[in-house]
């Protein structure tokens, strides 16, 4: 009875084994790209014009196809399926079969080129889900990119100047966006840009992981497939939604999201082989010399805008000061200009632009503050002569709080005015030129003038004030 | 009914399952060593393609032999135009070089007259002449894989 | 002359026609196994068969006792040894082309995907069968009567199981193999928080040293997985084989498997037993030693009737046959449906979240979460070293091959898996609920929480609980029942924790469906 128990289950198990033998080898003898390369197959016998051609179909062998270019690190498997890319008459067949668009393979052969090196994609995978690489439980770091953003690739090899002429718009396009908007102004790219947002060098080859697709606490996610492509592009339309506490400017249409997100794709670290790129040689660091308008938009102008008028930053929780307004160009000095934008202002989002910092040559300082400074009027604010008042910091304290401390907080601290605590305000800006803004206040801003021809303070007031006002960063930061 | 007979029924029966499992296991056996050496044979080759482009005729002047390391090849250009010959050897697949009588393997001694004749060593066989073909851009490409008849020649029109 | 030579060619000629007979008869020495004798013979005179013994008690034989844990576990060392050779042929170790040449592994390789998956079962399933076989050896009290020694051995083979399993996890360089690598790493480093408590790292670094040893280097990289390749394929297998040879050996020695003392057959057992036919010699009813009754001291063997026993071949080898491809089958038909997992590329920069261990080391990370060197060096130790102690410090001979030795013992092993879970579910909740030392006073030195927290206060539990159970029965069997009990509750109940209730930030989750959608 117990052998017999024994043989039954011998029998069984082996049987058993058997049958998931055969399941296996059928498994093994059907992959998904076995039926495309039969039904190619069968069309190309079928519209064979001659014996020989029919004979060459008919001698062809179905296997994986690979592309294996050492020097690119490509392994591309993408024909196994995609069999017909390189045939003039596959041109009207449905996917995956179908010719290549275009004139692209003319030259770009996929023989030297592969097809992840433009496509992106899991060119290993022998399936198309794990082939394209889509969904996150592929694992896999690039999926394929979608069309809309495939120009993204040509910038590997290609310069701007080149991909002008030759169909290469959207980027083109996408990168003289980024310059106007102002993106340098926080992004970091190739050592030059502000550090209030990531760096972007290399961005476009990152994997998923690096970036953050929920926040900690539960935010609406990426929509649609969670891939780097979907980030980019919603994080354009609604940069908080994805990035908690993100305080990026966003007023971007659909259609220029979508040029700048095929522009930063194109940002990709690792280079090509030398004989892949076609790229001019660049002139080198500080050669480029960029008119103040161009900087301005470059570096300022997202967070400044025209420059003109004051604005409260519901982001920032701040107001951001109007630089190219004449009531302000009268009163402050080159200088003081420079030393603001070399410096920064600590505790605001202003970012310290020297070279050692976000990276501008002292030339494209100048450059800015000449720009900055050309609508500034002719005559000069009347005087203020500071030396001549000795200043009483207790009464100016006891005016600060009448007077100012609704706009800059208890302690100088800012909220609709300027935070007066701050360094550069502190230690750069000179008493004449505090005095004369308080005193004829500032067009075009919430300042108002607060001298005789205004609220009615007296020069000495003013000068207690400006008195008082440098000693705040002695005084505690307020909790 | 005798006993003797029921006895019979059960061990046959017995037997039969026993039969059977010794089958199954036979066959498990035989299914698990074919799909290890199946496994065992790669399904992709990490090797460049054996077809390569060789440069234009300009590259070839008459009377000129031009050995293409990396591919293994020679190129002879002649007044009756170029033909390529495969320097490796029939024998046990060393790389020939160029002696005064032809070519002269360095591992075995075999020796090849300039058209990679066999005229001594222990060569099995003549050295392989290779196909050259123009490409669509009217470059020369060469298909180590694919031999042709010695003495097929590519004619260069001036 | 020609007489001669044609005698000699005639020869020849019959040799060739006998050729057939005397090929299989030098291979089958004692002829066909039709006799008993040729039978026993097929045993004895076979390299690989004759470890063990030529007749097999019924016991043995019956399902129910053995539940076959034992051969399952060897069975499938047998099925990732052959897969894994398999495997070797397309792997790459390198980290350039590791986890490149997994993925060709699954994707052009014939098969290749169900070999991967046949490894990767079948080397966890060795995990739970080596754990499973542990607990029948403990249960059935099979540590016992001269066997107190294959009872450790077992235990560095359960370690090695461990190690090559991690090994194994480590070698396809993608997400789950990096941050798994890097927190092992820092397990052998951990060390480091007892010695920097006492302060006294910079004369004695151990956690260091071993971890530079372990990595060659200070983080994962190349060098370390060339490390980590040369233990999975070489170091271990050799070291799990030859510890295997000399198991295998000692249940020889030891008489074969344990059995009760007094044995009673059923009718089953019955059919099997029928009469020797010959008498004397190896057949005689009393077992006869030879040589080895000169030498003093006895195996626990000797003197002991072989009635109730039975022919190896067929009837034990049947047997093996049967679970071998029980367990062949098994893991093919699994293997088909589930895939081994496989993330993205390892990236030093970015760890997984939540990074888990492999699931049979999750509930050493829960206990890690605690504290790394008693997570991860003290309390495994402790558990190991009362497993290694138990059949030393309990040395009844009673109730040997009998579950749970008597109804008391299955009272005791319910009582203390009941209790045990109650008191460990007890703790966990209290810990996530409330936090441990930390959370309460910030400033708490780590020497305080190395020494007290959750994982030592549950191994002092463990500890007390078998005192009790010993006190109260007057027994050290039953106090051990209660140990090992405690020990397999707990490494079900941490190991459940680990794998299903916490997650990304190792955070409580009631269930995966919870976690933030990555």
């Amino acid at each position: 009875m117990r052998n017999r128990f024994y043989v039954w289950l011998l029998f069984i198990s082996a049987a058993v084994f058997v049958l998931y033998a055969v399941f296996a080898a059928y498994r093994e003898a059907t992959p998904e790209w076995k039926k495309y390369q039969l039904t190619f197959k069968e069309f190309l016998v079928k519209n064979a014009q001659d014996a020989e051609t029919r004979d060459k179909a008919r001698a062809l062998t179905v296997e994986i196809q690979q592309i294996y270019l050492g020097a690119l690190g490509v392994v591309d498997r993408c024909t196994s399926c995609h069999i017909g890319v390189e045939i003039p008459f596959m041109a009207r067949a449905a996917e995956p079969l179908a010719r290549h668009s275009g004139e692209y393979l003319k030259n770009h052969p996929p023989d030297r080129f592969g097809c992840t090196v433009c496509h992106y994609g899991q060119g290993r995978a022998t399936n198309k889900k794990e082939a394209h690489g889509l969904g996150h439980d592929t694992h896999w770091d690039y999926p394929i990119i979608p069309l809309e953003y495939i120009q993204s690739s040509c910038a590997t090899c290609h310069d701007l100047e080149m991909l002008r002429e030759r169909g290469g718009g959207k980027l083109v396009k996408g990168e003289k966006l980024f310059r106007d908007k102002g993106c340098k102004g926080c992004h970091k790219l190739d050592n030059v840009g502000g550090v209030l947002g990531k760096a972007l060098d290399g961005v476009g080859s990152q994997s998923i992981a690096y970036f953050p697709m929920t926040s900690p606490i539960a935010m609406p996610s990426v929509k649609g497939e969670k891939t780097v492509y979907s980030w980019m592009k919603q994080h354009f339309d609604d940069p908080r939604n994805l990035v908690l506490g993100s305080e990026m400017k966003s007023d971007f249409t659909d259609q220029e999201s979508d040029l700048l997100t095929t522009y930063v794709l194109s940002l990709r670290s690792g280079e090509m082989p030398k004989k892949y790129r076609r790229i001019k040689e660049t002139p080198g660091a500080g050669g480029a010399r960029e008119d103040g308008e161009t900087l301005f938009r470059m570096y300022c102008i997202a967070c400044h805008t025209t420059g003109n008028e004051s604005v409260n930053d519901e982001v920032f929780k701040r107001t951001i000061p109007a630089i190219m307004n004449p009531a302000f160009l009268k009163a402050a000095s080159n200088t003081y200009l420079k030393k603001v934008i070399e410096e920064g202002r600590a505790g605001t989002q202003m970012t310290a632009w020297k070279t050692a910092a976000a990276g501008l040559t002292d030339r494209e300082v100048d450059t800015l503050v000449a720009y900055i400074t050309k609508r500034r009027p002719g005559e000069r604010p009347e005087p203020f002569r500071s030396a001549g008042y000795k200043g009483d910091a207790a009464h100016g304290r006891e005016l600060y709080k009448i007077r100012c401390i609704s706009c800059h907080g208890a302690r100088g601290q800012g909220g609709v005015g300027l935070n007066l605590r701050n360094p550069v305000v502190q230690k750069e800006a000179e008493p004449d030129f505090l005095a004369i803004t308080i005193r004829d206040g500032r067009a075009g801003t919430h300042m108002a003038a607060f001298g005789k021809k205004g609220v009615g303070l007296s020069d000495q007031d003013i000068a207690d004030i400006v008195t008082y006002v440098r000693t705040l960063s002695k005084e505690k930061q307020p909790q | 009914m005798n006993s003797e007979t029921r006895d019979k029924a059960v061990v046959s029966r017995r037997d039969f399952l026993g039969t059977a499992s010794l089958g199954m296991v036979v066959l498990s056996a035989l299914s698990l060593f074919a799909g290890i050496f199946r496994m065992s044979k790669a399904n992709v080759r990490y090797e460049e393609a054996t077809k390569f482009k060789i440069g234009t005729a300009e590259n070839f002047p008459v009377g000129t032999v031009k050995k293409l390391d990396d591919k293994g090849v020679f190129i002879f250009s002649t007044d009756d135009g170029l033909h390529a010959i495969s320097s490796v050897c029939t024998h046990l697949g060393c790389i020939v070089a160029v002696s005064e009588t032809g070519f002269q393997c360095p591992c075995h001694g075999s020796k090849y007259d300039e058209n990679g004749k066999v005229i001594g060593g222990p060569a099995p066989r003549n050295l392989a002449w290779l196909e050259i073909s123009r490409s669509v851009d009217g470059s020369l490409m060469v298909d180590t894989a694919s031999a042709v008849p010695a003495g097929t020649r590519l004619k260069l029109i001036a | 002359m020609s007489d001669m030579s044609r005698s000699g060619m005639d020869r020849m000629k019959e040799n060739l026609k006998a050729l057939k007979q005397t090929v299989i008869g030098s291979f089958l020495r004692s002829g066909r196994p039709t006799s008993d004798r040729s039978r026993a013979a097929v045993m004895f005179n076979n390299f690989f068969l004759h470890v063990q013994g030529v007749k097999t008690h019924v016991n043995t034989l019956r399902p129910a006792y053995t539940l076959g844990l034992g051969l399952a576990s060897f069975f499938l060392l047998m099925i990732t040894t052959v897969s894994g050779v398999l495997l070797m042929i397309y792997y790459n170790p390198s980290i350039e082309n590791a986890y490149n040449s997994v993925k060709d592994i699954t994707y052009v390789v014939f098969a290749g995907k169900l070999a991967r998956n046949m490894h990767k079962w079948a080397g966890e399933g060795m995990i739970l069968f080596v754990l499973f076989h542990m607990a029948r050896v403990f249960y059935t009290g099979s540590y016992k009567s001269g066997r107190e020694f294959n009872w450790l051995i077992g235990i560095v083979l359960l370690i090695i199981t461990f190690g090559i399993n991690l090994t194994g996890y480590i070698l396809p360089w993608d997400q789950l193999s990096y941050w798994a690598f890097v927190i092992v790493a820092n397990i052998i480093a951990s060390p480091k928080e007892l010695t920097d408590s006492l302060g006294i790292t910079q004369y004695f670094d151990i956690g260091g040293f071993s971890k530079e040893l372990f990595l060659g280097g200070l983080t994962p990289g190349k060098e370390a997985l060339t490390r980590i390749y040369l233990f999975h394929i070489m170091l271990f297998p050799i070291l799990l084989f030859t510890v295997l040879g000399a198991h295998f050996w000692r249940i020889r020695k030891d008489g074969g498997l344990t059995k009760p003392e007094n044995f009673l057959t059923t009718a089953v057992d019955g059919e099997m037993l029928t009469l020797p036919e010959k008498k004397g010699g190896i057949f005689s009813t009393n077992k006869t030693y030879g040589l080895m009754e000169l030498a003093k001291g006895r195996t626990p063997a000797v003197d002991k009737d072989i009635e109730n026993t039975v022919l190896s071949w067929p009837n034990l080898l049947l047997a093996e046959a049967a679970v071998f491809f029980l367990c062949l089958a098994a893991v093919v038909v699994y293997s088909f449906y589930a895939d081994a997992p496989l993330k993205e590329l390892a990236n030093p920069l970015i760890p997984e979240n939540p990074a888990k261990a492999p699931w049979y080391f999750l509930g050493l990370q829960e206990l890690l979460s605690y504290s790394a060197f008693m997570g991860g060096v003290g309390v495994p130790g402790l558990a190991l070293l009362g497993l290694a102690l138990i059949p030393y410090l309990d040395r009844e001979q009673e109730h040997v091959g009998i579950w749970f030795s008597s109804q008391q013992g299955k009272a005791v092993a319910l009582r203390a898996m009941a209790v045990g879970a109650m008191v460990l579910i007890a703790l966990l909740v209290f810990v996530i609920n409330f936090g441990w030392f930390r959370t309460w006073w910030p400033n708490v030195p780590q020497l305080l929480i190395t020494l007290i927290n959750p994982g030592t206060i549950w191994v002092g539990f463990m500890i007390a609980w078998s005192f009790i159970v010993i006190r109260k029965t007057g027994s050290t069997r039953m106090g051990a029942i209660a140990l090992f009990t405690l020990f397999l509750v707990s490494y079900v109940i941490l190991t459940y924790v680990g794998t299903e209730l916490r997650g990304p930030n190792w955070d409580f989750y009631w269930s995966k469906s919870q976690w933030p959608v990555h």
